[in-house]
Order: C-alpha cells, then sequence, then structure tokens
C-alpha cells in the first residue's frame, strides 16, 4: 500500500512530480482516494508522462529533447574530429553517396535538417519547422533523425514543406545484415567508441548515447515504413557498408 | 573459432559481475548488479579498462594539459595497488578512522576563513599559502569513475585530494618540476602504476638543465622522503590544520629540499 509520504513527492518539478505519480498509481493510490480532486488531476497527468528511449535509458518524452541537445552542445567542439576517428573516415563517403543520389542542381531548393547547434542559420525544431508548406525541392537530414523524440512527426513535417515532386532524403545509422559483422560492429561500438569519446574528447557519456541511440533506431524496412505513413511514395533505401547506414528515399507526389 | 572465441570474447568485453554471455549483454550496465556503484562510477570490461590506459596514456604525453587522462590512467590501472592501500590504511588507526568518515577536500568541506586566522607556519596557514601563491583550488579533482569498487574509489579519490598537501608538505611548487619531485615522492609511497609512470616519463618534456637537477638532487631526496615517511594517506589533515608545518614534517621525516625548484623548469 503507498505510503502517503511518498506520494509527496508531487510537489516538486514537472518531471520528479509525474515520476512520482506513477509510482503512488502502481502502489494503488487511486483506489484508496477515489473522491480525491488530487487523484482526478494525478489520472489527466499521467498521459503526460509519457516515457522515450535516450539510448538505453529510459526519459520522459520532455526531457529527451533536452538531453540531446546537451549531447550535442557537448561534442559539437571536436565533432568532426571524432566522426573522422570513429569511422576512420568513411562518414566522408557515406555523405558524398547522399550528395550523389540527391544530383542538386543550380536552383534547387534544399532544405538540410539537423545541421548542429550554435550555427548561424535557421534555428528550428524538426517536430516544427518554421517553414510555409510546399517550400522545397529536397529535404535531407543526415544523422539526425535518429535523435528526435517524434520521428513520425518529424517525417509529417518533412513532407508538408516538400512541393509536391519533392524528394525526402535520409543518411542514417541502420541495422547490420550480416551476423558476423553485426558482432564484430558491435564490439567496436561499445568497446572502443566510448573509449575514443573520453580520451580524444574527455567525454564518455556523450558517445555510449552515440551507440545506444544507433541501436535503438528502427531497422531500414521499418523505417521505409514510417517514412510511408508519413505519406510519401516510392520509398526505397540503400544500405552501405553492410547496414551500419542506409540511405532512405520517398517522393511527395 | 567463433565457438573458441566465445569465452576469451565474454571475460574481455563483459562488465564486472555480469555473467551472460557476450551476445545477451546489455552492454551497459543496469541495476542488476553490474549497474554503477557510486555516483559518477562508468562500469567498464576489462577490455574498455586496457584501451582507456593504453589511450589515456598517450593522451597525457601529446598533450600534458589534459590532467583528465592523468585521472583515467590512475583509475584504470591502479586496481590492485588501491587494494593494497586500503588494506595498509585500515591497519593503521588514523587511517582506518578515514575510512570509516570519508572526509573530503574541497571549497565547500573547508573553512577558509579559520584556515586564513591560522598561526603562521600551521599546517592550515602554509596550505592556504599553496593554494594562492600558485593558483589552484582543492576543486578541479574530478570525481572518480572507473574504479570499480565504491570503498577503493574513495581512496584513490583522496589520494588525489592529498596531492596538494604533498606539494605543501614537500615545499614543490606546481610547476613541471615541482609535480615531477612529487611524483617520485608519490611512486614510492603508494605504488600505483600512474605515479610510476609520471614520474619516468614526465622527464621526457625537460630540458637538460632542469633534467641535470632533477636526476642529481631531486629525485634522491624525493625518493629517500618517500622511503623514510609513513604512508601520507594515513594523515587526518583536517584534524591537523593547527599542527605547526615544521612539526609534521619532523613528525614525517621529510627533509628540507635540496634547492629552491621555484626558478627552473
Amino acid at each position: 500500500m503507498a505510503a502517503p509520504g511518498s506520494c509527496a513527492l508531487w510537489s516538486c518539478c514537472g518531471r520528479g512530480w509525474s515520476r512520482a505519480m506513477r509510482g503512488c498509481q502502481l502502489l494503488g493510490l487511486r483506489s484508496s482516494w477515489p473522491g480525491d480532486p488530487l487523484s482526478a488531476r494525478l489520472l489527466s497527468q499521467e498521459k503526460r508522462a509519457a516515457e522515450t528511449h535516450f539510448g538505453f535509458e529510459t526519459v520522459s518524452e520532455e526531457e529527451k529533447g533536452g538531453k540531446v541537445y546537451q549531447v550535442f552542445e557537448s561534442v559539437a567542439k571536436k565533432y568532426d574530429v571524432m566522426n573522422d576517428m570513429m569511422s576512420l573516415g568513411i562518414h566522408r563517403v557515406w555523405k558524398d553517396l547522399l550528395l550523389w543520389k540527391m544530383r542538386p542542381l543550380p536552383g534547387t531548393q534544399l532544405l538540410d535538417v539537423a545541421g548542429g547547434t550554435g550555427l548561424a542559420w535557421v534555428l528550428g525544431d524538426a517536430e516544427e519547422l518554421p517553414f510555409d508548406d510546399d517550400k522545397f525541392d529536397i529535404y535531407t537530414i543526415a544523422f539526425g533523425i535518429r535523435n528526435v523524440t517524434h520521428i513520425d512527426q518529424a517525417l509529417q513535417e518533412a513532407h508538408r514543406v516538400l512541393k509536391p515532386g519533392g524528394r525526402f532524403l535520409c543518411l542514417e545509422f541502420s541495422q547490420v545484415n550480416n551476423p558476423l559483422i553485426s558482432r564484430l560492429y558491435d564490439l567496436y561500438s561499445f568497446q572502443v567508441i566510448p573509449v575514443l569519446g573520453e580520451v580524444i574528447a574527455g567525454d564518455w557519456k556523450s558517445y555510449q548515447y552515440l551507440v545506444e541511440s544507433i541501436r535503438r533506431f528502427p531497422s531500414q524496412e521499418e523505417f521505409k515504413e514510417m517514412i510511408e505513413d508519413a505519406g510519401f511514395h516510392k520509398v526505397t533505401y540503400e544500405s552501405l557498408t553492410s547496414g551500419i547506414v542506409a540511405i532512405h528515399s520517398g517522393f511527395k507526389l | 573459432m567463433a565457438t573458441l572465441l566465445r569465452p576469451v570474447l565474454r571475460r574481455l568485453c563483459g562488465l564486472p559481475g555480469l555473467q551472460r554471455p557476450a551476445a545477451e549483454m546489455p552492454l551497459r550496465a543496469r541495476s542488476d548488479g553490474a549497474g554503477p556503484l557510486y555516483s559518477h562510477h562508468i562500469p567498464t570490461s576489462p577490455l574498455q579498462k586496457a584501451l582507456l590506459a593504453a589511450g589515456s596514456a598517450a593522451m597525457a604525453l601529446y598533450n600534458p594539459y589534459r590532467h583528465d587522462m592523468v585521472a583515467v590512467l590512475g583509475e584504470t590501472t591502479g586496481h590492485r595497488t588501491l587494494k593494497v592501500l586500503r588494506d595498509q590504511m585500515r591497519r593503521d588507526p588514523e587511517g582506518a578512522q578515514i575510512l570509516q568518515e570519508r572526509p573530503r577536500i574541497s571549497t565547500s568541506t573547508l573553512d577558509l576563513g579559520k584556515l586564513q586566522s591560522l598561526p603562521e607556519g600551521s599546517l592550515g596557514r602554509e596550505y592556504l599559502r599553496f593554494l594562492d601563491v600558485n593558483r589552484v583550488s582543492p576543486d578541479t579533482r574530478a570525481p572518480t569513475r572507473f574504479v570499480d569498487d565504491e570503498e577503493l574509489a574513495y581512496v584513490i579519490q583522496r589520494y588525489r585530494e592529498v596531492h596538494d598537501m604533498l606539494h605543501t608538505l614537500l615545499g614543490m611548487p606546481t610547476n613541471i618540476l615541482g609535480e615531477i619531485v612529487v611524483k617520485w615522492f608519490e611512486a614510492v609511497q603508494t605504488g600505483l602504476p600512474m605515479c610510476i609512470l609520471g614520474a619516468f616519463f614526465g622527464p621526457i618534456r625537460l630540458g637538460t638543465q632542469s633534467l641535470q637537477v632533477l636526476v642529481s638532487e631531486l629525485i634522491p631526496w624525493a625518493i629517500q622522503n618517500g622511503r623514510r615517511a609513513p604512508c601520507v594517506l594515513n594523515l587526518y589533515y583536517e584534524r591537523r590544520w593547527e599542527q605547526s608545518l615544521r612539526a609534521l614534517r619532523e613528525e614525517l621525516g621529510i627533509t628540507a629540499p635540496p634547492m629552491h625548484v621555484q626558478g627552473l623548469a
């Protein structure tokens, strides 16, 4: 039975409040105080206390955005060096392939999302873009969508801001298709990458988050379905480097 | 081949306390026994420790301003030695009290005003003077992360926080020469691999004149005093602020340095 003391925690910040409330619900607080206006409020707050993943941790959806932002603020300084070290320069090949697929021409209206923190470009939220409908020819996002709290919303926004005939292109970490390579990749990811992060950037935790968030991201097929759900057509994907990354493409009709 | 490698991989890549095969491992410590043992603890596999040790050693040499790398090196290579040190502390009455009460040296735990008011020549006053003159603060010590035992994590934290005391006791400044001398003293006193590595590799960056002085005078002095003095981790410094520095040096058998180090290096 819930001790009243443990549920008095709801007086502090929203986050702690909703967590304590959930704990109370499990312990039967609702049933023991049915007429209490407090319990009615607790019930309606339940829906807002939705949880999501942050790497292998579980966090509230509200928290995730902030935590991801902190990670990228932290890694910004050594971002390029670390990318080169971790992928041995291969990330440049992946990005080149994305550009090659895109074949942008002079005059193409291109939107690239998740370009980084602290840049002097347009600051916005992938789930709520500060642009009008039907504006761009191409929407790209490279190694960004994995970190968005509501990927479906980001996909819907991408669909919205693209012109009819416009193309969505996403370069992102995906699932390795070969069992042996998968084991080596896991070994490398979990044993080496956080160590590299610590030694080069003095930041173990951000790189631990990186490799965990990769594992949390849907597979090539699943992500394809999500893109289709957002209204895109002719959705295809191409796996690179045994599926370590994949380029997904879709069109707005 | 995979079946032969599997037990080896499991041992190398397994987190402390975890028994499950590599494929099923969550690879990040959860609260199932292999979880964090203290705040800031990051559990690591033997392979990760080895990589960290090698990487931090290389980085510390390449960029001596990366003090965090020296700390990481100490944590990833010191487990066995920390056990010996902890046991030594347990056997000493003052050391045992320190292990029990776990005092910390930081601006939040020190009464700087009180230390300021102590008489000249007292440990407290001289320690404060050392902090002022060298423009250092006890708060720059990063918390322990890679030691997989909560008591040993405290021991290494204590060693780090006592480092400034040693500078005061030995009368060594925080320039590179002074740091190397203290490292030699610490190497003899603690046997920590990181101190031994620092003592031998630190001098690489010195000029010939300093190197000469170091080898002919300072190192022998540091070794002699290190061997003579009882374990410096067994001193409850926080209870000895009023003690005169001279008396404390006598108690520990620490003699005056062979020369004034400030001008060199």
